[in-house]
C-alpha cells in the first residue's frame, strides 16, 4: 500500500510515516504544492493525505488538479480548518474524507484504511485477522466461522483494534474514536473499558485468541501471539 | 429610586417658581392697589376741597350754606370744630343707603366764609373702592394664571423638541451591542453639544469595538495558532506510545494523552466561542428536541455510567424549535454533559420538555451556585473538575445569538437548567 503525505509541516508528516510503516503502509511526503503535483504526475497512489494550507498553493487545487487529470485516488483532508464550508468544499471537490488537526495517528490509519477498502471494493468487504473475519457490507463478525453478537460500538471497536495492530492506542484514543461527532465533549474515557471488556468475552466464547493487551497506564494494544 | 425625567424636572422648577410669584404677588398686589386708591381718594378729597375754596367761598351767604347742607349728603360745611389744618381720617360709619356700617374717608378743612370760621367736612365711601380692587385683583391673578400656563406648555413643548436630539442618543446607546457589529447611528443635530456629545461618544464606541474586535480576534488566532503545536503534541505522544514503555513512562505518557486532548478540547471550545462571537452559524432550521435527546441518549447514558446516573427523560410533549442544528446540538450536549459531570454517585438527571422550554434537572452539590458568575468563561463551581468552564459560557452564547433565555434554578436538591425558547 503506497500513500502520498502533502503536508507543509515536516514532523507531522514524518510522524505519519513512522506510525504506518510497521501497519504496511508506504509513505511518501510532499511538502508544497509543486512537489505534490510533480509526484501525482509521475506515480499512482492508493491514497492522499493532504492539508489544505501550504506555502505555495491552496491545497483545493490539488484536488481540482486531481479531478482534471482523472486520477481516481482517494484523499482524506487533513486540515486545521475546522468549520462547515470548507468541509463541504472539500468533499464537492473529491475529497472522500476530512480530518482536522489536531489527530490521533491512530484514527487517521483507520480510516485510510476504510477509504482504501472502498475504493477497492471487488465484490467483498472483509477484513480478515487469523479466525476473526468481518464483513464491512453486513457488519457481521465471525470467528471460527461461529458467528459474534456484537454492539455497532464493539464492532466499531474490533476495526480500530484490528486496524492499528500492534500499536498501543491511549484510551482517550479509542474513546475519541468510539465517540465520532461528540469527541470533543468528552472529559471522561472511562467508558471503553465496558466495551473492551465485553469484546474480549465474546470472542474468547467463539474460541477467538485474546489479541487485545492491556497496557497499563496508557491503554490497550491488538497483538498477534 | 425613583427617578425624575429631565422634562419633568425643567417643568417642574417652573411651577414652583410660578406658584411663589402667585403666593407673593397677590397679596402684594392687593395692598399696593389698596395703597394707591387711598391715595387717589385723599387727593380727590383735597382737590374738591381746594376746588370749593375757589369757586365758592367769595359769594357765600349764611344761608347758602344751610342750602349747600341741605343738598349735599357727602360735603358739609359745619361750624369750627377747632381744625387748625387739613386732616384725613379713615372710619367706620353708618350708611343711610345701604343701612349698615361702611368704610369711610373724611376730611376736616378750616374755611373762611364770610370772615367766619368753618370747617369744611367731606366723605367718600371706599367700599366702592373696595370691588374695584377685589376685581383688578381677580383680572390680575387670571392673566398671571394664564400667562404661566401657557410659559410651562411652551417650555414643556420646546424642551421636548431641544432635548429630541439627547433622547435619540440615549436610545442608540442603550440599544448598543459591543459584540454585534452594528454601530450606533446618530442622527445630525444643530445644537453644539449635542453633536459634541455625539463625536465623543462615536469616538468611544468605535474605539472599544476596536478593542473587542482586536481581543475576540486575538483569541481567535491564538486558539488557530495552537492547533499545529498541537498536532505536533498530538502525534508525537502517539508515536512515543509505541516505543515499548515501562511502567512507569506509560503511566507518564497516558497521562500526557489525558492532557493533551484536554488541551485539545479546550482549544476547540474556544473556537466555537469566537466562532459564535463572529456569528458565522447563520442557517437555521426546524428541530426536534424530543429527537435528538433520544438519538444520542445512549452516548450520555454510556457517560453517565461510572457515577451510576439514572437518567429520565420526562417528554410530555413534542418541542419543535428554529435553530441552528450544529449549535443547538452543541447547546444540549453542553447542558447534558454538564448535568452529568456536576452529578453526584447514584444521582440522577431528569430532561424535560415543556412548552418551549427544555429543562435539565440534576443531583449534586446540595446549595444554590453562585449565578452571578455561573455563565462566565472559566468559572467553574469546583476547581478540580475535569470540565474547562466553558461549557455554561458556550451555552449562554447560543442562547444569547437565538435570543433564548437560559435559567438556573435550585429546588428540592436539584440544579435546574432550563432553556426557554
Amino acid at each position: 500500500m503506497k500513500i502520498l503525505i502533502i503536508e507543509d509541516e515536516q514532523e507531522i508528516a514524518l510522524s505519519i510515516k513512522n506510525y504506518f510503516k510497521d501497519n504496511g503502509v508506504q509513505c511518501e511526503t510532499a511538502k508544497n504544492y509543486k512537489q505534490a503535483l510533480n509526484k501525482i504526475d509521475n506515480y499512482d497512489y492508493d491514497c492522499i493525505l493532504l492539508d489544505l494550507m501550504l506555502p505555495d498553493g491552496d491545497g483545493f487545487d490539488i484536488l481540482k488538479e486531481l479531478k482534471r487529470k482523472n486520477k481516481t485516488e482517494g484523499v482524506i483532508i487533513i486540515s486545521a480548518k475546522e468549520n462547515l464550508e470548507t468541509r463541504i468544499e472539500g468533499f464537492n471537490l473529491g475529497a472522500d474524507d476530512y480530518l482536522t488537526k489536531p489527530f490521533h495517528l491512530a484514527e487517521l490509519l483507520v480510516r485510510m484504511q476504510a477509504l482504501i477498502r472502498r475504493k477497492n471494493f471487488k465484490g467483498n468487504n472483509n477484513v480478515v485477522f487469523n479466525e476473526i473475519k468481518i464483513d464491512i457490507f453486513s457488519k457481521s463478525v465471525t470467528v471460527h466461522d461461529q458467528k459474534l453478537d456484537l454492539t455497532k460500538k464493539e464492532l466499531d471497536l474490533l476495526l480500530f483494534l484490528i486496524g492499528n495492530e500492534d500499536k498501543v492506542l491511549s484510551k482517550g484514543t479509542i474513546a475519541e474514536h468510539l465517540s465520532g461527532d461528540m469527541a470533543d465533549m468528552l472529559d471522561n474515557h472511562d467508558f471503553i473499558y465496558a466495551h473492551i471488556k465485553n469484546l474480549k468475552k465474546k470472542i474468547h466464547q467463539a474460541g477467538g485468541s485474546d489479541y487485545i493487551k492491556t497496557v497499563y497506564g496508557l491503554g490497550y494494544k491488538w497483538e498477534n501471539e | 429610586m425613583n427617578k425624575k425625567k429631565l422634562l419633568h424636572k425643567t417643568t417642574q422648577s417652573f411651577l414652583i417658581y410660578a406658584v411663589i410669584i402667585l403666593l407673593v404677588s397677590a397679596p402684594a398686589f392687593y395692598f399696593v392697589s389698596q395703597w394707591l386708591y387711598v391715595y387717589e381718594t385723599e387727593e380727590v378729597l383735597l382737590m374738591h376741597k381746594g376746588e370749593f375754596l375757589k369757586e365758592s367761598r367769595k359769594n357765600f351767604t349764611e344761608a347758602d350754606i344751610k342750602l349747600w347742607n341741605k343738598y349735599n349728603r357727602d360735603v358739609v360745611i359745619v361750624p369750627d370744630m377747632g381744625v387748625t389744618k387739613d386732616s384725613i381720617v379713615g372710619k367706620m360709619m353708618f350708611d343711610e343707603t345701604a343701612q349698615e356700617m361702611e368704610p369711610f374717608y373724611l376730611i376736616y378743612a378750616p374755611v373762611d366764609i364770610n370772615g367766619k370760621r368753618y370747617t369744611y367736612t367731606e366723605k367718600i365711601n371706599l367700599l366702592e373702592m373696595e370691588g374695584m380692587v377685589y376685581s383688578v385683583a381677580f383680572m390680575f391673578l387670571f392673566i398671571i394664571i394664564i400667562l404661566l400656563i401657557g410659559i410651562i406648555w411652551l417650555s414643556k413643548r420646546t424642551s421636548v423638541k431641544l432635548w429630541q436630539p439627547f433622547y435619540n442618543t440615549l436610545h442608540q446607546i442603550h440599544d448598543f451591542e459591543i459584540d454585534k457589529n452594528k454601530t450606533p447611528q446618530f442622527p445630525e443635530t444643530n445644537i453644539d453639544e449635542f453633536d459634541r456629545l455625539n463625536k465623543s461618544l462615536l469616538l468611544l464606541t468605535e474605539k472599544n469595538r476596536e478593542i473587542y474586535k482586536n481581543q475576540r480576534e486575538f483569541v481567535e488566532n491564538a486558539a488557530h495558532e495552537l492547533q499545529t503545536p498541537l498536532a505536533l503534541f498530538q502525534t508525537k505522544i502517539d508515536t512515543l506510545s509505541q516505543l515499548g514503555l515501562n511502567e512507569e513512562q506509560s503511566n507518564l505518557v497516558g497521562s500526557l494523552s489525558t492532557d493533551v486532548s484536554r488541551l485539545n478540547r479546550l482549544n476547540k471550545n474556544l473556537l466555537l466561542l469566537s466562532k459564535i462571537d463572529n456569528e458565522i452559524y447563520f442557517e437555521k432550521n426546524d428541530i426536534v428536541i424530543n429527537d435528538y435527546i433520544n438519538k444520542h441518549l445512549d452516548f450520555f447514558t454510556e457517560q453517565a455510567v461510572s457515577k451510576k446516573l439514572s437518567i429520565i427523560t420526562e417528554f410530555t410533549l413534542e418541542l419543535q424549535i428554529k435553530g441552528n442544528p450544529a449549535l443547538t446540538e452543541v447547546l444540549i450536549n453542553n447542558l447534558f454533559l454538564n448535568a452529568i459531570r456536576h452529578n453526584e454517585k447514584n444521582g440522577k438527571v431528569i430532561i424535560r420538555t415543556l412548552e418551549n422550554e427544555l429543562q435539565f434537572l440534576n443531583t449534586g452539590g446540595k446549595t444554590l451556585l453562585n449565578i452571578d458568575k455561573l455563565f462566565n468563561r472559566f468559572s467553574k463551581s469546583n476547581p478540580s473538575s475535569q470540565g474547562n468552564g466553558l461549557g455554561l459560557a458556550i451555552i449562554k452564547k447560543i442562547a444569547e445569538l437565538n435570543q433564548w433565555e437560559v435559567q438556573y434554578n435550585f429546588e428540592n436538591n436539584l440544579h435546574i437548567f432550563s432553556v426557554r425558547f
